[in-house]
């Protein structure tokens, strides 16, 4: 396979799988947060009901245990584009994608060693 | 595994920022080196991929997902557990500035759990593991599943010196859900150095050496 078709067909399946992850991806806490939740009495550690009031107290009490309150209006929050629902799932994810593709190019471009 | 900003005291998150600058310095040494301009290319699609990937959270048991995140995969195509740390850092830097996945103040916590953890464990974990059996897909599997794992112990300490978790429940918790999470980042660190040892093999940094 020529290097270049395998750039393109890289890229490609990445957008695939960016355009695809809003639809596919589990809604379901991660790792860490459903430690967290279970930790703080929201959820059970081996079970799945999460407990929203408790989830949301929990939030609270940890900014009160570190006092890390620190917080940042991400332009797109949770990758979802605010007034947007599905679609704009999809265009955050599709757009964090060429992000991550740009900036690393550009970064690895400026700081590869020269070829001579 | 993303750390929220409210997770980690300031001081702490601070202290952890200066730790991944070193490894960020050293990643760039590395990249000066030995990454060639002709691996450009590569590094970006590797991380649009993990970018990418990062955002398909797939259900395991106990209401709980996880995805995969790659710098295990990224250290062994590169050849270097930098490379891990490099395509990591920029890629939890658009996480957490544009998306607000993991904290801003705790993104030097992240930066070391998730790329200087997952190369390094991912790196050293796939050549040692290697040597021993010869296959490089089974090295690949177990190497992915080990460097999210120690991630996430890793991870489990930094919550319970915060004060965040206590150290058994925060070990125990993520240990568990980690060792589940691992078989996706194996699974998918394995299955994608096949796909580009079959369609590229000169551009593994070291081949996978398994004759086909």
């Amino acid at each position: 396979m020529e290097r270049r078709q395998f750039v393109i067909i890289s890229v490609a399946i990445a957008l695939v799988i960016a355009v695809a992850a809003p639809f596919l991806a589990s809604g379901d806490p991660d790792g860490l947060e459903s430690a967290f939740f279970s930790i703080y009495g929201a959820k059970p550690f081996m079970g799945s009901e999460l407990d929203e009031d408790a989830a949301g107290a929990a939030e609270e009490q940890v900014v009160a245990a570190t006092g890390n309150d620190f917080s940042y209006e991400a332009v797109m929050p949770d990758y979802s584009i605010p007034g947007m629902d599905k679609a704009g799932e999809v265009l955050a994810v599709v757009i964090g994608t060429l992000l991550a593709l740009v900036l690393v190019f550009a970064v690895a471009k400026v700081s590869a060693r020269p070829d001579n | 595994m993303h750390i929220p900003d409210a997770f980690i005291p300031m001081g702490q998150a601070l202290i952890y920022w200066v730790i991944a600058l070193v490894f960020i310095v050293l990643a760039l040494r590395w990249a000066r080196r030995s990454m060639g301009e002709e691996k450009v290319p590569l590094v970006a699609v590797l991380a649009a991929g993990i970018f990418a990937i990062q955002a398909l959270n797939i259900p395991i048991p106990w209401g709980t997902s996880g995805h995969m995140v790659g710098a295990a995969l990224a250290a062994i195509v590169l050849g270097s557990p930098f490379a891990g740390v490099f395509v990591l850092t920029l890629v939890l830097l658009v996480q957490g500035i544009i998306f607000g996945d993991g904290g801003i103040t705790v993104m030097g916590a992240n930066i070391i759990n998730m790329g200087v953890i997952g190369g390094f464990i991912g790196y050293y974990g796939y050549a040692g593991i290697k040597g021993v059996i010869g296959n490089a897909y089974a090295a690949a599997f177990i190497a992915g599943w080990a460097s999210l794992f120690v991630s996430s112990l890793l991870c489990a300490v930094e919550l319970a010196i915060a004060g965040t978790f206590p150290l058994v429940p925060a070990l125990t918790g993520l240990g568990l859900y980690h060792a589940v999470i691992g078989l996706i980042e194996g699974g998918i660190t394995a299955g994608a150095l096949y796909l580009i040892a079959s369609a590229r093999p000169d551009i593994l940094e070291h081949p996978a050496g398994v004759s086909a």
